[in-house]
């Protein structure tokens, strides 16, 4: 079981990274307080806990690399990977909204892939503590398969880190968006809101308003014109206020507006702009 | 069929100035400052909306929708022929069925019934993250959970920046922040997207 001695590399890169989020930068004690640690322990002490926990991370890193003794390294690390798989536990049952805060400042909501990196977190740490070889004599023996295990297994943290996604998933599905193209665009057809948009900026919109009282019923279009009805009220009577504005031309001024009794076919009011100097 | 033709070409007639206009255009009334200054229903502070209704559809009944709203308190809501009914766009009353979830607006009778003016169906409104995409889908990102948002060629619309709305939305980037609004799928965590605001 060679490859267990390398386990303490990667747990002190993993928990050297944890620690440094934890305790640089003028955000830790807002990102402190999206987490369950709030819930758990209060405002202010959720703060204090969230920085004594990246110092306990940042110790155990620099002891699992070489500075101390190694089983305090390795049980070091199983405390606090243990640790997080039951906070994560806690965090998914008492407070489902708050983000990790793990190993990164961006929100991430505590989700079955944090859940998978605890556990291989986990299953390192017990494999250091149970490997009887150095790590420098594991590497020493054998660099450049080592070094690709390690890689691998940083990579494999990575895929399994939501709080990473922006710097690798994100570009990545950005890419294929640009290569895929996968959003039907036609250009060509201009979408109802437009119209709607057009029609509550204009002159005749802002004289009808306080008559109308539905939504827009139904819309069509005829030739250059698109027309919208709307339910409205005129003198105490139900009544349908119809605008027709031109399609392709976004132009409120020119928007007209009819007020028309359906019953008896009259028109009772129209606006239009040419009508008003 | 040959109605609503009909029907159409007269309401589009009056719009462009092809009819009479009966008993003058009287438009001196209908300034600005005169139509809003038309009076205010007033509402108790934090007292419900009388006028407003808003529930799951449990019966259809003729032109009647009976609903279970949030608060579990049932509502009758009565549908006329001058109500405008959103169902992803301007749509008819058909097109309503039970399980949909809506928000209605209109006057309350004496029996208590809403005779509705608009009723908006299944809309919702999303602050989301745009975490995928797929043909003519966003896979969006809500608050941790996923929500499967569909692209209707033809009547999605998109606003960038505040700019009229166009139909365009290859604009759209992976890890942006959009707005949707949109009709949902019931009981699923689907949506169809009407409109989608995103700064591009």
């Amino acid at each position: 079981m060679w490859w267990m001695a390398l386990q303490p590399v990667l747990l002190a890169a993993v928990l050297g990274w944890a620690g440094a989020v934890k305790l640089s930068g003028r955000q830790a004690a807002a990102v402190a307080r999206r987490t369950a640690l709030r819930t758990l322990l209060g405002e202010w002490r959720a703060v204090l806990a969230y920085r004594a926990v990246g110092f306990a991370e940042m110790s155990v890193a620099v002891v699992l690399f070489g500075a101390g003794p190694r089983w305090l390294g390795a049980a070091g690390a199983v405390a606090l990977t243990g640790g997080f798989l039951a906070y994560l536990g806690y965090a998914r049952a008492a407070a489902p909204q708050s983000s990790c805060g793990c190993l990164g400042r961006r929100r991430t909501p505590v989700a079955w892939r944090s859940f998978v990196r605890g556990g291989l977190l986990l299953a390192a740490a017990l494999a250091a503590l149970a490997s009887p070889v150095a790590w420098r004599d594991a590497v020493r023996s054998r660099p450049a398969v080592a070094v690709t295990v390690l890689l691998a297994e940083v990579a494999l943290v990575v895929v399994f880190s939501s709080e990473l996604d922006h710097t690798w998933l994100v570009p990545l599905r950005q890419a294929r968006v640009r290569l895929t193209h996968p959003l039907a665009s036609d250009p060509g057809t201009v979408p109802l809101l437009a119209s709607v948009q057009q029609v509550q900026l204009s002159p005749a919109y802002q004289r009808v308003a306080a008559l109308l009282r539905s939504d827009v019923r139904e819309y069509w279009d005829d030739g250059d014109w698109r027309f919208l009805a709307h339910a409205a009220r005129y003198e105490s009577r139900p009544v349908t206020a119809v605008f027709a504005v031109e399609r392709e031309h976004p132009d409120p001024d020119a928007v007209r507006v009819a007020i028309v009794d359906e019953q008896s076919g009259e028109t009772l009011l129209r606006f239009e702009p040419e009508l008003v100097g | 069929m040959t109605s609503t033709i009909d029907r159409r070409r007269m309401l589009a007639g009056a719009a462009l100035g092809g009819a009479a206009i009966v008993g003058g255009t009287a438009l001196g009334s209908l300034a600005p400052e005169a139509a809003f200054a038309a009076p205010v229903d007033t509402i108790e502070p934090g007292a419900p909306d009388p006028n407003f209704v808003e529930g799951r559809i449990t019966t259809v009944l003729g032109t009647a929708l009976f609903a279970t709203g949030s608060d579990g308190i049932l509502h009758r809501v009565q549908v006329t022929n001058g109500t405008s009914i959103w169902k992803l766009t301007p749509t008819t009353f058909d097109r309503i069925s039970v399980g949909d979830g809506f928000y209605a607006r209109g006057v309350r009778m004496d029996d208590g019934t809403l005779a509705a003016d608009a009723v908006w169906v299944n809309i919702v409104n999303l602050h989301a993250h745009i975490a995928a995409m797929g043909r003519n889908v966003l896979h969006l990102d809500h608050k941790g959970q996923r929500i499967v948002a569909h692209v209707v060629p033809g009547t999605t619309a998109a606003v960038y920046n505040g700019t009229p709305a166009i139909s365009d939305l290859s604009p759209l980037r992976v890890g942006a922040h959009v707005q949707v609004i949109g009709a949902w799928h019931p009981d699923t965590n689907e949506i169809d997207i009407a409109t989608v605001y995103s700064a591009a």
